[in-house]
């Protein structure tokens, strides 16, 4: 259950990846499709990132000598990272919801008070909920896999970002 | 007056050291007692070095056009960056370095490219604010009090200084005005801009115009003017000469938008464009924009000595009669008949509206 919560958290900040990283590259007024294109970039990102550590995951269990253990540890490490992850995409969810009011003003508010700073500290969450998941662990394989974890879910963004900007790039030099 | 703090990032109760160059300048108060004001600022604010309101953004410096041809100019590198030094600006020096150049003269194609990026990740900004909602919920109480006052359709409404003209293709894409009998125009000088905004409007099928000219002149002359963050880069005598323009025979209302200047909001523009913009460019003239954005007091004082004939206040200042600033503000005005019908019309968002003279 505690990794099937992860993977969806995972899929979510995919699908957000995604869309932020295509805003302001497209200057078109109808972007509906833009978006659905930028949330399925997002979201197939995220899937590569869940197989890679899914993987990581099989191979770390597979060779490990204390294995009913280790899975106890990675459990226990796993729901610890929720407590962190889970406010998190829920003030994200909430400021979300914020936009369907039909007031500008509220939906720019939002976007100012709360989608602005939860992007800004969205690396820093990451780093914070890993290593507060991977703390006192006991094994070494844990905080391993916590790592590698957590730079995945930091180049999800990096990557689908360099790919948009080399697309805008390509875009605007065959414009001028 | 102002002061800058060389070297110091300047919060009221702490200093904290910085890079070379990059420092903030905090209220008139808190600053006084610290060094003595080098610069003519005018608004007392905070807001790093680089943002000096005395100096020109540089979007405004990167791109010439010759006033009465309107032919692009080639652009001296080096003194746009002497510009900058003067000011010891090092955000906006590192931004014009990056940009190629050939014997000294900014590479126009590069230049191009560069706009383009900066404008369309301008419309951003734009879409978070709903920009065009905001435009169009006062534009048709505008546009019904020129109807109730006899003006027939069809209106030009003119975007000058559209850039690529978001607002003219947000308010042909999403509102029926064009369908009304309302002409929807875009007015730039950057001929780039405007070809990318006739390339978007045509990608779309919108009903709207762009043009490559002075929104002012005879051909393009419209019943309603409005822009978007336009007037802070007219300043001083250009800025008076800007509103005495728009004292045209057909000329029967303006509405502009712009920063509204008060205390967090360079740092507020900072923190969003870090946010939000990605080129150094964007970053440097958003946050600069809003430090050299005029105060209401100063648009509608201006637009009621520049045209008599017209009465101009500020609309939307604060969000919902209290005291809390919008990010934008607009200088609106008017022929003085149309202003029963456009109050009337204005229903509850009259409370928006400040003294109109």
């Amino acid at each position: 259950m505690t990794l099937l919560i992860l993977y969806l958290l995972a899929s979510l900040d995919g699908l957000l990846c995604g869309c932020r990283t295509s805003m302001g590259r497209c200057p078109l007024i109808r972007l509906r499709s833009y978006y659905a294109r930028a949330l399925v970039r997002g979201f197939a990102a995220a899937q590569i990132a869940s197989i890679i550590a899914a993987v990581a995951l099989a191979c770390v269990l597979r060779f490990a000598p204390h294995r009913s253990e280790l899975v106890l540890d990675l459990q226990s490490a796993a729901r610890r990272m929720l407590w962190i992850f889970l406010p998190y995409a829920a003030a994200v969810l909430f400021s979300l919801a914020l936009r369907l009011l039909p007031s500008t003003d509220v939906r720019s508010a939002s976007s100012v008070f709360f989608l602005g700073p939860l992007t800004a500290i969205r690396p820093f969450l990451m780093f914070v909920g890993i290593l507060f998941g991977i703390y006192s662990a006991r094994f070494w394989e844990t905080r391993l896999l916590g790592l590698t974890v957590l730079t995945l879910m930091l180049s999800i963004e990096a990557v689908l970002n360099r790919l948009a900007s080399l697309r805008q790039s390509l875009e605007i030099s065959s414009l001028v | 007056m102002l002061v800058p703090v060389p070297r110091f990032f300047f919060f009221p109760s702490f200093i904290v050291p910085l890079r070379e160059g990059y420092c903030l300048v905090v209220s008139a108060q808190l600053l006084l007692p610290v060094a003595p004001c080098p610069y003519p600022l005018r608004s007392a604010h905070m807001f790093p070095l680089s943002f000096n309101p005395a100096q020109p953004e540089i979007t405004d410096l990167i791109v010439q056009h010759d006033p009465a041809t309107l032919e692009r100019l080639p652009v001296n590198k080096n003194q746009v960056l002497d510009t900058f030094a003067t000011f010891r600006n090092h955000q906006a020096l590192a931004a014009v370095r990056a940009i190629p150049a050939r014997d000294a003269v900014l590479d126009p194609q590069a230049v191009d490219r560069l706009m383009l990026t900066v404008h369309w990740e301008m419309q951003r900004l734009a879409e978070e604010f709903f920009h065009g909602q905001r435009i169009y919920e006062l534009l048709k109480v505008v546009l019904n009090a020129l109807q109730a006052n006899g003006i027939e359709r069809p209106i030009r409404v003119v975007d000058v200084g559209c850039g690529i003209g978001y607002a003219i293709r947000w308010l042909a894409a999403r509102t029926p005005l064009a369908s009304q009998g309302v002409e929807l125009v875009g007015v730039d000088l950057n001929a780039t801009l405007i070809r990318e905004a006739t390339r978007l409007a045509a990608a779309e099928d919108l009903p709207c115009r762009f043009l490559h000219g002075d929104a002012f002149s005879a051909q393009h002359a419209g019943h309603v003017y409005l822009s978007t963050g336009v007037l802070h880069h007219f300043r001083g005598h250009a800025f008076h000469y800007l509103l005495r323009r728009h004292d045209l025979p057909d000329t029967a209302a303006f509405l502009h938008y712009d920063f509204r200047p008060w205390v967090l909001a360079p740092l507020g523009s900072w923190f969003f464009h870090i946010l939000r913009m990605r080129t150094a460019i964007a970053r440097h003239d958003g946050v600069l924009s809003t430090a050299r954005a005029y105060t209401g007091e100063m648009l509608a004082t201006s637009s009621r000595n520049a045209l008599e004939d017209f009465s101009s206040g500020i609309y939307g200042a604060n969000i919902w009669g209290t005291p809390l600033p919008r990010v934008f503000h607009t200088l609106l005005g008017m022929r003085r008949r149309l202003l029963p019908a456009f109050r009337a019309g204005l229903g509850v968002r009259a409370i928006r509206l400040g003294e109109m003279v």
